[in-house]
C-alpha cells in the first residue's frame, strides 16, 4: 500500500472522528469506541461522509480501543475493533475505499519514566493487531505517538502477528520534540530501520506549524511521507479550532513541493476539509523528493550522525576489570550504568555495551542493562556480543536505532547475525577475520571486508549502516600489524566506500606510557579515514586527539567545538588534598565527597579495610544520623554525609574485588514501592542510607507487584524487607503484599515507610516495623541484621 | 495564554524538605541555587484549560461530567461556569530529577522540592492569566480532586474530559497516579460575584496526603 502511493498520485486520507461523534450526540470524555457497537449506524455515517469528500482511507474508530483505556468502557478491545472494523467497510461498500485498523497510544506511559513495561504494551498491541486483522482491515496505522519506545512495541507486535502494510504518525510540539522528547530523525531512523511502510506526523499542530517539522523528517528517510495535521490551534476556552477549509488546505501545499502524497486531517477538520484538500492539492504537479540522505543511529531523544569521527566509549565491558566482572556477578546495575553517564560527561557519543562474562545469563543481563542505560542517558548504544541471543534480546531492548558489534567472515556468524539487523533495523560492525582467524596482510583483510559487505547488501541492509573494523593489534607484541591495519582500512574506506571502525586502546598493550601510543596510532587512523574510534572517553588525550582532529579536517566548523572544549579550562583542576587537619568524620559529615575519598585512602594504608568501615566510616555515619534525629541537619545534609561515605565504601569494594576477595556486606536487605505507587523516592533515599551503612540492597524498583517481592525475597533468602507506598490508595498493596509474604512462610522481617503511614497504621497492616525515616531504617537494618 | 514558571520560591522548597530552620551551610546553599536553576532551565511548563457553562443539574455543558461531594458543590454556589485546568512541568523534569536520583540523591530531593514549588508557581500563573482573561467574571480558588471530599478517582473524568494524554502529555497510571509527577489538575468556579478565598488550610494543599508536617501534627505556616 506504501508502494502504490509512491510514485503516483495523491492518496486521501478521512479527518477528524471524535468532534463528528460529538457532533453526532456523543458525550465529551465518554469512551468513543463503544459506539462502534451500540451505535454503529451513527459511526458508518461519518465514514460514509468522508467517502463522500473524497476519502480513499478509512481509519476505523479504534483509537482508544485497547485493554488499559477500554477498561473503563465494560468492552473487551476485541468486540470494539470488530465493529469498528466493520462501521468502516458499511460505509466503503464497494468503492476502492480501504479500511485501516487505528491504533493510538495506551495511555501509559512505559519505563524508565512510567511503570508500563515493553512486553505488556506489545501484549496489549499484539490484542489489536490480532483482532484487526481478523476483521479483515487493509493496513495498520499507528498514529499520534509521542513515545518512540512505545510505537516500537507496536510496531513488533503489528509486523509479527499480522501480514500488513504498518503505518506510523506520531504527535510533535512546535520545538521538534515529542511531549517525551523523542526528535524527528530519531523517529526517522528507527521507523525506516523497523521497515515500517510510511510515516509523518498527525495532531497537535496545525499545517503551518508542521512544514518545518516535515523539511527535517524528509531529510532521514526515503519512505512515503503522511500529514494529519490538526485544524490549527484550538481555542482554549471552548476546545474549538478555527482555521477554515480554504486555509488548511492552502497551508498544505508547500507539503505537496516536498514529496509528501499522504494527506488528512485529524482533530477539528470535517469532511469539508477534505473535500478542499482533494480540489486543492490535485490541482497541482507534485514534487519530487530529495535522494541524498542523512544516516545515523539515535536513542529516541538524541542522534549520533554519520558525518565524520564519532567517538564509541568502550568502559562498559568486562574484560580485564575485576570490580565490573564483580559489579556484574552481583546484579549491581547502578555501577554498570554509572560507567556510561562518566562516558556521557566524558564526551562519547556512542556507548558501547558488553556484559559478557561466563556463568551470567547474558540475553538477560543485556535487556536489563541497556534498560537501564536508557533511563539515564540518551546516547545512542553497540551491542557488543558474540551470542546472537544476547543481540537479539539487546535490538528488542533498545529504543532507537542501534549498532551491532559484531559479525565477521564466517559464514554461520553472517546469516545468524544479519538477518537480526536487518528486522531491528541495525547498523552492524564486520570484524576482518573469520574462521582463519586475523590475517596477517593488509589484502587478506580487505577480501574479508569485502564479503562481508556483500553479505550484509544481500540482507537488505543499506551500504551507510555497514561499518567495518580492520582490527588494532597489540604493538608491542606484532610490531608490523599496526601499519597494516592503518593500510587495510584506507582501503575499505576509499575502495568499498563504507564507514570504519576500530578498538583503538588494544593498540598499547604492555608498553608503559600507553597514551602515548595510543593517540598516535588514534590520529594516524583518523587520517586513513576511521570514523568510529571505539577508545576510553575518560582519557584527556584521546579526548584532545579527536577534538584537534575534527578542527584540521574540517568538521568542526569554524572550531567552535573545540573552542568550547578549551576557552574555559581552569589552569590546574584542583585535586581534593588530605590536608588542612579535616577528619574523615568532618569530611563525611560535611558531605565532601573528594575529601572522604582521600582520607579513606590515606587510612587503608596504616589500617585493614575492616577497620576503616568499622572504626572510621560507620560511626561517622551514625554521628550524622544523630544530629539529623535532633534536627541540627536536615535531609538533604544527610543524604549528601551518606554520598560522602559512599565513597569510601567504594574505594574499600574496589581494594577488595582487586585481592578476589568476596565484598563486604553487613546483609542483604530487599526494598520495593509496593503495586500501583510511582513515587519512589523516599525508597530510593533509603536505598543510598542503607548502601552506606554496608548493607547489600536489593531494589526492586516501584509498582512491583506482591508476588514478585515475594519470589524476590525466597529466591535470595533476604531476611529483612522494607516496603514503600506513597498514597493512602496504595497502602492497600502494601497491607496485600504483607499477607503474601507471611503466607509464603519465609522468615523475613517486614519494614514499612511512606508520609501516609504511622507507627499504629504499620502494625495494623501487619508489618513488624515502621521506619519514620531513612536514617530509622538503617536502625531497624542494625537490629534485625546486625 | 501560555503556561509561565517564573520563579521558585525558596521557603516553600525549604519547607518541603522539612527544614529546621537552622542555618544553610556552604554547600547547602550553593545547591539550593543550582538546582533552582537547572530546575527552572529544564522545565517546560504546558497546561490546558476549558471553560464550561455549569448546568442546573450540576453537569459541564457537553459533557457527562458532574464533580461530586459537598466541598464542590459549597465552592460552586454562586457559580455559572467552571474551568477545568490540568498543568505540568514536562517529562524534561521527571528524566531530571530520576538521573539525579541515580548521580547525586543530595540534589535529587532538593530539585524534587523545587519541582513541587515550581508546579504550584505554574499554576498560580495560569491562575492570574484567568482571572484576567474572564474578567469581570471572578474566579474561586483553585480545588483538585483530593481536596475536601472530592473523590481522587475524579481525576480521571477531568482527563477524558480535557483529553489531558494528548494535550500536554501527561499520562494517568492505573492505580490513578499522574506521571510526570510534577503535574496537576483542578476545577476553578467562575462566578458573576467576587468570591471568597474559601479554602484555606492543608485540606486544599496539594501536598495534603505526603505533607510531613501534618503528619507530626504541625503546620507548614503557608496556607
Amino acid at each position: 500500500m506504501g508502494k502504490a502511493v509512491e510514485h503516483s498520485e495523491i492518496l486521501l486520507l478521512d479527518g477528524g472522528m471524535g468532534t463528528m461523534l460529538q457532533a453526532a450526540g456523543l458525550p465529551l470524555g465518554q469512551t468513543p469506541e463503544v459506539w462502534n457497537v451500540t451505535e454503529p449506524e451513527k459511526v458508518a455515517a461519518v465514514h460514509r461522509k468522508y467517502v463522500e469528500a473524497g476519502s480513499r482511507l478509512l481509519y476505523t474508530n479504534t483509537f482508544g480501543a485497547n485493554r488499559y483505556k477500554a477498561a473503563r468502557c465494560g468492552y473487551a478491545p476485541a468486540e470494539l475493533i470488530e465493529g469498528g472494523v466493520r462501521c468502516a467497510r458499511m460505509a466503503a461498500g464497494d468503492l476502492p475505499v480501504k479500511v485501516a485498523l487505528d491504533i493510538g497510544p495506551l495511555g501509559q506511559l512505559l519505563e524508565p519514566l512510567g511503570t508500563l513495561r515493553f512486553e505488556e504494551a506489545y501484549e496489549a498491541f499484539r490484542e489489536q493487531v490480532v483482532a484487526g486483522a481478523a476483521a479483515g482491515a487493509d493496513l495498520i496505522v499507528i498514529e499520534t505517538m509521542s513515545d518512540l519506545y512505545e510505537v516500537k512495541a507496536a510496531v513488533l507486535a503489528a509486523k509479527e502477528n499480522a501480514d500488513l502494510p504498518v503505518w506510523v504518525t506520531m504527535s510533535f510540539e512546535a520545538s521538534g520534540r515529542t511531549f517525551v522528547g523523542t526528535t524527528v530523525s530519531a523517529m526517522a531512523l528507527t521507523l525506516t530501520g523497523l521497515g515500517v511502510d510510511a510515516l509523518g506526523f498527525n495532531c497537535s499542530l496545525g499545517p503551518k506549524e508542521l512544514i518545518p517539522l516535515l523539511a527535517e523528517l524528509r531529510q532521514w528517510t526515503d519512505l512515503p511521507l503522511i500529514l494529519k495535521p490538526n485544524a490549527g490551534l484550538p481555542d482554549p476556552a471552548t476546545g474549538a479550532y478555527h482555521i477554515t477549509p480554504a486555509a488548511f488546505a492552502r497551508e498544505l501545499l508547500p507539503a505537496l513541493g516536498m514529496g509528501v502524497r499522504i494527506f488528512g486531517g485529524c482533530c477539528g477538520t470535517t469532511p469539508d476539509f477534505i473535500r478542499e484538500l482533494g480540489t486543492v492539492l490535485t490541482a497541482f504537479a507534485p514534487g519530487e523528493r530529495k535522494t541524498d540522505r542523512r544516516f545515523g543511529v539515535c536513542s529516541a531523544a538524541n542522534t549520533a550522525e554519520f558525518d565524520g569521527v564519532r567517538v564509541i566509549g568502550e568502559r562498559i565491558n568486562p574484560t580485564g576489570k575485576r570490580r565490573f566482572q564483580q559489579a556484574l556477578r552481583e546484579d549491581d546495575l547502578d555501577y554498570i550504568i554509572a560507567r556510561g553517564v562518566e562516558q556521557q560527561d566524558a564526551g562519547a557519543e556512542i556507548l558501547d555495551v558488553n556484559v559478557g562474562l561466563p556463568g551470567i545469563d547474558e540475553p538477560r543481563m543485556m535487556t536489563r542493562v541497556v534498560r537501564a542505560l536508557q533511563g539515564v542517558t540518551d546516547l545512542p548504544l553497540m551491542l557488543d556480543s558474540s551470542d546472537p541471543a544476547a543481540i537479539e534480546a539487546g535490538l528488542r531492548a533498545v529504543n532507537g536505532k542501534a549498532i551491532v558489534n559484531s559479525v565477521n567472515g564466517e559464514a554461520a556468524v553472517l546469516d545468524a547475525v544479519l538477518p537480526l539487523c536487518k528486522k531491528y533495523g541495525a547498523a552492524v560492525v564486520g570484524l576482518c577475520m573469520d574462521r582463519g582467524g586475523i590475517p596477517q596482510t593488509w589484502r587478506e583483510r580487505a577480501a574479508i571486508a569485502e564479503r562481508i559487505v556483500e553479505a550484509a547488501l544481500s540482507y537488505g541492509i543499506d551500504k551507510n549502516d555497514i561499518l567495518i573494523d580492520c582490527l588494532t593489534l597489540t604493538v608491542s607484541a606484532q610490531q608490523s600489524q599496526a601499519a597494516e591495519t592503518l593500510r587495510a582500512l584506507r582501503w575499505v574506506k576509499e575502495e568499498l566506500g563504507v564507514r570504519t571502525v576500530l578498538g583503538v586502546s588494544n593498540i598499547s598493550f604492555g608498553l608503559p606510557a600507553r597514551e602515548h601510543i595510543t593517540v598516535s596510532f588514534l590520529t594516524q587512523a583518523m587520517q586513513a579515514g576511521l570514523d568510529f574510534p571505539i577508545v576510553n572517553p575518560n582519557s584527556e588525550a584521546v579526548m584532545d586527539a579527536v577534538a584537534s582532529f575534527r578542527v584540521l579536517s574540517g568538521q568542526d566548523r569554524d572550531a567552535e567545538g573545540y573552542i568550547r572544549r578549551f576557552a574555559n579550562v581552569p589552569a590546574e583542576a584542583e585535586k581534593p588534598k588530605a590536608s588542612g587537619g579535616m577528619t574523615l568524620a568532618d569530611a563525611v559529615m560535611r558531605g565532601l565527597r573528594g575529601e572522604t575519598a582521600a582520607l579513606t585512602r590515606e587510612a587503608l594504608e596504616t589500617m585493614s579495610e575492616m577497620d576503616v568501615i568499622e572504626k572510621l566510616l560507620t560511626p561517622a555515619l551514625d554521628r550524622v544520623g544523630e544530629r539529623y534525629e535532633k534536627q541540627e541537619i536536615f535531609l538533604p545534609q544527610l543524604i549528601n554525609a551518606a554520598n560522602a561515605a559512599c565513597e569510601g565504601f567504594e574505594l574499600i569494594k574496589k581494594q577488595l574485588a582487586k585481592r578476589g576477595g568476596a565484598s563486604v556486606s553487613k546483609g542483604k536487605i530487599l526494598l520495593a514501592t509496593v503495586r500501583g505507587d510511582i513515587h519512589d523516592i523516599g525508597k530510593n533515599i533509603v536505598r543510598v542510607v542503607l548502601e552506606n551503612y554496608g548493607y547489600t540492597v536489593l531494589d526492586l524498583g516501584r509498582d512491583v507487584p506482591p508476588q514478585e517481592i515475594v519470589d524476590a525475597a525466597v529466591r535470595e533468602d533476604v531476611r529483612l524487607v522494607g516496603l514503600s507506598a506513597l498514597m493512602t490508595t496504595t497502602v492497600v498493596s502494601m497491607e496485600e503484599t504483607i499477607r503474601a509474604l507471611r503466607l509464603s512462610g519465609h522468615p523475613c522481617k517486614i519494614m514499612v515507610g511512606g508520609a501516609v503511614l504511622t507507627p499504629e497504621y504499620a502494625a495494623e497492616i501487619g508489618a513488624d516495623y515502621y521506619a519514620r525515616d531513612a536514617k530509622q531504617s538503617a536502625d531497624i537494618a542494625r537490629q534485625v541484621l546486625g | 495564554m501560555e503556561a509561565r514558571l517564573t520563579g521558585i520560591e525558596r521557603n516553600e522548597v525549604l519547607h518541603y524538605l522539612g527544614w529546621p530552620g537552622v542555618g544553610l551551610s556552604k554547600e547547602l546553599a550553593a545547591a539550593f541555587e543550582r538546582c533552582e536553576r537547572t530546575l527552572l532551565d529544564t522545565a517546560r511548563p504546558r497546561a490546558v484549560w476549558r471553560l464550561f457553562p455549569l448546568l442546573p443539574d450540576g453537569r459541564l455543558e457537553g459533557t457527562g461530567y458532574a464533580p461530586a461531594g459537598e466541598s464542590v458543590r459549597e465552592l460552586l454556589r454562586e457559580c455559572g461556569a467552571v474551568v477545568l485546568m490540568a498543568a505540568t512541568l514536562g517529562t524534561e523534569v521527571e528524566r531530571l530529577i530520576r538521573r539525579a536520583q541515580l548521580e547525586n540523591m543530595g540534589d535529587a530531593v532538593i530539585l524534587d522540592a523545587c519541582g513541587s514549588a515550581a508546579i504550584e508557581n505554574v499554576c498560580d500563573n495560569l491562575c492570574a492569566d484567568l482571572a484576567d482573561e474572564l474578567r469581570p467574571r471572578h474566579l474561586t480558588d483553585r480545588f483538585s480532586p483530593g481536596y475536601g471530599d472530592m473523590p481522587l478517582a475524579e481525576q480521571r473524568e477531568l482527563f477524558y474530559v480535557l483529553d489531558v494524554t494528548r494535550r500536554i502529555g501527561v499520562s494517568l497510571s492505573d492505580s490513578g497516579l499522574m506521571l510526570p509527577q510534577k503535574s496537576v489538575t483542578a476545577l476553578i468556579g467562575v462566578s458573576d460575584r467576587p468570591q471568597p478565598k474559601r479554602h484555606r488550610g492543608c485540606s486544599s494543599c496539594s501536598m495534603f496526603e505526603t505533607c510531613a508536617f501534618r503528619k507530626d501534627g504541625k503546620s507548614c505556616g503557608a496556607l
